[in-house]
């Protein structure tokens, strides 16, 4: 709840009339928000999760009929894509830490690239696969999950763009920018829900 | 009471007083202040009760027949469907988040909310799903007929094929709603975590505060599940997916859970802040500290704990295997002992106290006997063989008016006219507002104590027609329907005269205790002029200490926070 | 804590108390007439829930009313009253009471929700129809073989079927003191059997078949209202039920098996063929219902 950071580079105020010597921590505000709006996101993921894992435990006819299952070589090299990002844009933010933005710029796309290669074999596998979105519980499962995680990583890369687009504003960066911040948590938690995904869906097969 | 005088917080900058009659024209604008935005909400929000009020008459007015004969069947369904969903999306929820919206910065000391911008767009969506749901009355095949719980099959069948039918739009104005509330809660937790005043510990903090905040996480937990439940429908609805359909193999019972597992914990999400107001408005009245103000601050969040492992008890009918009935039976029991907990706190805090019946305090009064009438019959339908004969009977139904008109609304009531001079800066007119309340405390006994028999005897709730065996108590339910719609029109008059002409407000008319209450009525743009530092617990009324520290020795604590 | 306040306090709780068993005495008068065993068992465990209610009730609105109408601050009395902030013994006693409240309120529906499942299975369900289910341990009438009966829900019309003897109605017939066990069945949507003179529930919910088992133990005609509900006309799904005595009802079953078949009791459909001719009040359009099913016996209309 401190505001040093802010405040203690004012002179101590001898009279406060105006209200600019309490001006709130507003970076730590927004970041405090967006976790909590981050823990609440996760309760749809959770749910659909729970969904998934009673229709699958229940359902009489799961697999709609001529579908053996997922192909899983294909969609392992796409998580270990998809994770292994998490750990580049952690890089780009010690980039940014030390003030050297090109290292941040450069680690940055390298994140965005992996997290839309992960969109297009993602892509690419549901042009491939045998049935839809209306083919019984399973299919509307595994569209209902990959889609709506799909959407997240479509939503991170986004939002990695805009970060990009904003560090060309000079002096922009110079205190660290809770957008950044912000975005790389985003990039992480879209990491572990897919981690549960890929296992409920591929693994527990 | 505090030792600090009123006007060394008044604003001394020339600008004119919010509610001054040529600003009303900033209420129709995307103010980012939360004060603008909290009124905003109220007013939305009371023109849906009306809206919702008035379908109920139309019900009303049909049920005081057995027969099916003042409207068409598929009108009568449409109706209740309507006036369910309307009155909680577009009347609780709302008028919550306006009071919190008003209340919560001025209480704790701060500015504004943290996130002004995301507080307005959070509030308009709420007109926007109000009206894609009134629109809802102009597709082809009518509004939703499928209850407010939206069960499938029934929610899937869709006579007349088309896509955009009253069912989707239902759908999509509740995914808005949630929206709304979702970025509401974000908002306000985070204003109550991060931006107390200094020396506002947890444990200063008013009780009203902490039952915000602990239905507001409800709100964060919750909703997801809703969410969910409510995407997989629209898409069963719209493309043709089997998650919910028998006749693709789809699991019905799985979306009652997800439906339950959010829709009863949002009854505490409407129930704690009024709680919240209970535990203001008595202390005020009695003149006398809150009995037990940590125990019952802290008793909210026990309830929203044991509010999320409940929910089955909506469903013991619904195929439910006996081990879920006698656990879901138990848990839910026990939420009566934290409310207990608060209805005796607030007894012991009126017990011995110098009452004082002004219209607030009569509002708060009725609606926390009410609710005590309401929490009981709520325990007997927690037994499951109970149960088992008034489930989906008008004992239910009776049940929750008793809480959801009884206190909810009535404790909503209560905290307008109490806030009202601090709203406004205004008195309303006393007499007017005692006759508000005779008129709605009759009418809401009148209205929904004969439905309590009448589910006894086993009339089944959304029916348009029904055995003349129950038409002497559908009688008295409706003429008390219909004094509570009467009951509208002094509290209507009441407040616009008042606000137009009535006698201005001091700062302080009921000398409570509250950091609201030592700034200006209406307080000015950004509240307070200098932060105030707290350093009492509040309603310390008969203790003579003051609630802030002089404004002298602000720098200091400013040091020290 | 001195004798006289005692002494008050006591006479208090008597009179509370007397008031109390007084409303649970009353409790019964607000029920029909119990005509199933598992009934009695209901009706018990309401009498106790009214009884412990109205103390509550009653104990919390008096004290406030005391309070309200002799604590009340005189006109110019600007006072404050004591500043009394809390007081730990009261407050673990108001904690602990309502825990054993709980308790025995718990204890006491459990016990009448497991007398009723001794009396038979509540209802059993199984996934997709016709798996096997476990045996019913039935201990009341192990010997006698329950009547079975299969009921058929579609909007919005009940069906009865009484697999032996190859009979169907629209009014379902069961005879006194015979263990019943009815299949139940939705073509469509989920719909609620409920017979509040047998106090018993349960929803019918499509793609399960659920078996439910209960005792009637009074002759009578009783009503059968869907509880769930169903669609546009939901109020209309009713059937009569009828109780009478083994004789009586095979009687019954022989002189509907002897019958021919014929059109239903169907209220629903015949209100929507109005509707169809426009000779209903204007409304929106509805799914329409299952037309009449042809039956043995139709049953009286009307209520
Ligand atoms: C604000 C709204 C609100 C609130 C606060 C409550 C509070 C409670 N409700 Fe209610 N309820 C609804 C709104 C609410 N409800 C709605 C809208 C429905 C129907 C939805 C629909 O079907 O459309 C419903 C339906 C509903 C059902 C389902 C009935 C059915 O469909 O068959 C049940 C069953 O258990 C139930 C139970 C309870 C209980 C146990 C409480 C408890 O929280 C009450 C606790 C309070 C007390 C007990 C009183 C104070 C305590 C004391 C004085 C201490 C001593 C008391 C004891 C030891 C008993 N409610
Ligand atoms: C906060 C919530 C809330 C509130 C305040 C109310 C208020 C009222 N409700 Fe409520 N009701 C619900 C929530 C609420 N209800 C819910 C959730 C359901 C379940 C729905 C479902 O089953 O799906 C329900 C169902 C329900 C039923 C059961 C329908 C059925 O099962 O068939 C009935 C029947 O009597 C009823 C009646 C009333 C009445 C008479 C009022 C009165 O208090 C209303 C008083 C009227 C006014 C205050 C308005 C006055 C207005 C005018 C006089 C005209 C002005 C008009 C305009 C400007 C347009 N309601
Ligand atoms: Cu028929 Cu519900
Ligand atoms: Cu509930």
């Amino acid at each position: 709840m401190s505001s040093v950071n802010l405040d203690s580079s004012l002179p101590a105020p001898a009279v406060v009339t105006a209200h600019g010597a309490e001006h709130h921590d507003e970076a730590g505000n927004s970041m405090f928000g967006f976790i909590v709006f981050l823990l609440s996101e996760s309760v749809i993921f959770l749910s659909f999760f729970v969904g998934y894992a009673v229709y699958k435990t229940t359902s009489l006819d799961w697999l709609p009929p001529g579908v053996a299952g997922l192909e899983v070589r294909d969609p392992l090299i796409n998580t270990i894509v998809l994770v292994s990002s998490s750990f580049v844009i952690y890089i780009a933010e010690r980039f940014l830490k030390k003030q050297n933005l090109w290292g941040f710029r450069l680690f940055w796309v390298l994140t965005m690239a992996m997290g839309s290669y992960f969109l297009y074999g993602q892509a690419v596998e549901w042009m491939g696969l045998p049935f839809g979105f209306t083919d019984g519980l399973f299919g509307g499962t595994f569209y209902l999950l990959t889609g709506f995680h799909g959407l997240h990583v479509m939503t991170g890369v986004l939002l990695q763009g805009i970060m990009l687009a904003r560090s060309f504003i000079p002096g922009n960066y110079d205190n660290g920018e809770v957008g950044v911040m912000a975005t790389s948590l985003f990039w992480h938690f879209v990491d572990v829900i897919w981690i549960v995904l890929f296992i409920l869906l591929y693994v527990w097969q | 009471m505090t030792n600090i005088s009123v006007d060394a917080l008044a604003p001394d900058r020339a600008q004119p007083s919010p509610g001054e009659p040529e600003s009303w024209r900033r209420f129709f604008t995307f103010s980012t202040d939360h004060k603008v935005i909290g009124i905003q909400y109220i007013v939305v929000a009371f023109f849906f009760f009306l809206v919702g009020g008035f379908f109920a008459m139309v019900m009303r007015g049909e049920l005081i027949t057995p027969e099916a004969d003042l409207v068409d069947r598929t009108v009568y369904n449409a109706l209740f469907t309507m006036h369910g969903t309307v009155m909680l999306f577009l009347w609780t929820f709302p008028v919550l988040n306006g009071l919190a919206n008003y209340l919560v910065p001025l209480m704790i000391g701060a500015r504004d909310m943290a996130f002004p911008r995301l507080n307005a767009a959070a509030f308009w969506l709420v007109p926007v799903f109000g009206v894609i749901l009134m629109a809802s009355f102009l597709v082809p095949g009518g509004p939703s007929q499928s209850g407010w719980w939206a069960y499938p099959p029934v929610s899937l069948q869709n006579p007349t094929g088309n896509l955009i039918n009253g069912q989707a739009l239902w759908l999509l104005a509740v995914a808005l709603s949630g929206v709304s509330s979702i970025m509401g809660a974000v908002n306000i937790v985070t204003t109550i975590v991060r931006m107390r005043a200094p020396g506002m510990t947890f444990f200063k903090m008013p009780v009203f505060c902490w039952t915000v905040m602990a239905a507001q996480i409800i709100q964060l937990f919750g909703l997801p599940a809703l969410t969910a439940g409510a995407v997989m429908l629209l898409f069963d609805l719209t493309v043709g997916t089997s998650f919910f359909d028998p006749a693709k193999g789809g699991d019905p019972v799985l979306y009652q859970h997800f439906f339950w597992f959010y829709s009863h914990p949002a009854v505490y999400v409407i129930m704690l802040p009024i709680f919240g107001v209970f535990s203001e408005l008595f202390p005020v009245y009695a003149r006398k500290p809150l009995f037990g103000y940590k125990v019952v601050a802290v008793s909210s969040f026990i309830i929203t704990g044991l509010s999320g492992i409940v929910w089955v008890h909506h469903m013991f009918a619904s195929g439910t295997p006996s081990w879920m009935r006698m656990l879901f039976m138990f848990t839910t029991m026990t939420i009566s002992v934290p409310t207990g907990i608060k209805v005796f706190a607030w007894v012991a805090t009126i017990w011995g106290g110098k009452v004082r019946l002004n219209t607030p305090m009569l509002f708060a009064l009725g609606g926390m006997i009410m609710f005590v009438f309401a929490g009981i019959t709520g325990i007997m339908l927690a037994s499951t063989p109970v149960d088992i004969h008034v489930n989906n009977t008008y004992f239910v139904v009776g049940h929750f008016h008793y809480v959801l008109y009884g206190s909810m609304t009535m404790g909503m009531f209560a905290a307008l006219y109490h806030w009202f001079p601090k709203m406004t800066g205004r008195m309303y007119y006393e007499g007017l507002g005692k006759l508000h309340f005779v008129l709605a405390f009759i009418g809401t006994n009148l209205n929904f104590l004969p439905m309590h028999p009448a589910g006894l005897m086993g009339m089944p709730r959304r029916v348009a027609s029904y055995d003349p065996e129950f038409a002497f108590w559908n009688v008295l339910a409706s003429l008390g329907g219909f004094l509570l719609g009467v009951s509208t029109l002094p509290f209507l008059l009441n407040m616009i005269s008042s606000w137009i002409q009535g006698e201005k407000a001091p700062a302080n008319p009921w000398r409570a205790i509250g950091l609201e209450w030592l700034v200006a009525s209406p307080p000015p743009h950004e509240n307070f002029d200098v932060i105030p530092t707290v350093v009492a617990e509040p309603y310390g009324y008969g203790k003579n200490e003051p609630l802030i520290a002089p404004l002298g020795s602000m720098e200091l604590t400013r040091e020290l926070s | 804590m001195n004798i006289r306040l005692i002494l008050k306090l006591a006479a208090v709780a008597g009179v509370l108390t007397a008031i109390s068993l007084w409303m649970g005495r009353l409790a019964y008068r607000w029920l029909p007439a119990p005509a199933s065993a598992e009934a009695l068992l209901i009706d018990d465990l309401f009498s106790l829930m009214t009884t412990l209610g109205s103390f509550i009730f009653f104990g919390v609105t008096g004290t406030l009313l005391y309070s309200v109408l002799f604590q009340r601050a005189g006109k110019y009395d600007e006072s404050d009253g004591p500043p009394i902030e809390g007081n730990v013994t009261l407050e673990t006693v108001w904690t602990v009471i309502p825990i054993l409240l709980v308790i025995w309120i718990a204890a006491a529906s459990y016990r009448a929700y497991d007398q009723m499942s001794v009396l038979g299975p509540m209802e059993h369900i199984h996934m997709g129809l016709g798996q096997a289910i476990a045996a019913p341990l039935d201990l009341a009438q192990a010997s006698a073989q329950p009547e079975s009966i299969e009921v058929h829900a579609r909007q919005w019309v009940w069906e009865f079927y009484y697999p032996e003897q190859g009979i169907t109605s629209t009014e379902l017939h069961l005879p006194r003191d015979r263990r019943i066990k009815l299949a139940l069945t939705s073509e469509d949507v989920v719909h609620g059997f409920y017979i509040p003179a047998f106090r018993l529930k349960q929803d019918v919910i499509p793609g399960r078949a659920i078996d439910f088992e209960f005792t009637p133990i009074l002759e009578g005609k009783y009503r059968l209202r869907d509880s769930q509900y169903s669609g546009t006309y939901f109020a209309a799904m009713q059937a009569d039920v009828v109780v009478e005595s083994p004789t009586a009802y095979e009687q019954w079953l022989q002189r509907s098996a002897a019958a021919t078949p014929q059109p239903g009791l169907n209220p629903a459909y015949a209100e929507y063929q109005l509707k169809v001719e426009n000779r209903g009040r204007p409304g929106w359009k509805t799914v329409e219902p299952a037309p009449s099913p042809l039956v043995n016996y139709v049953g009286s209309a009307g209520a």
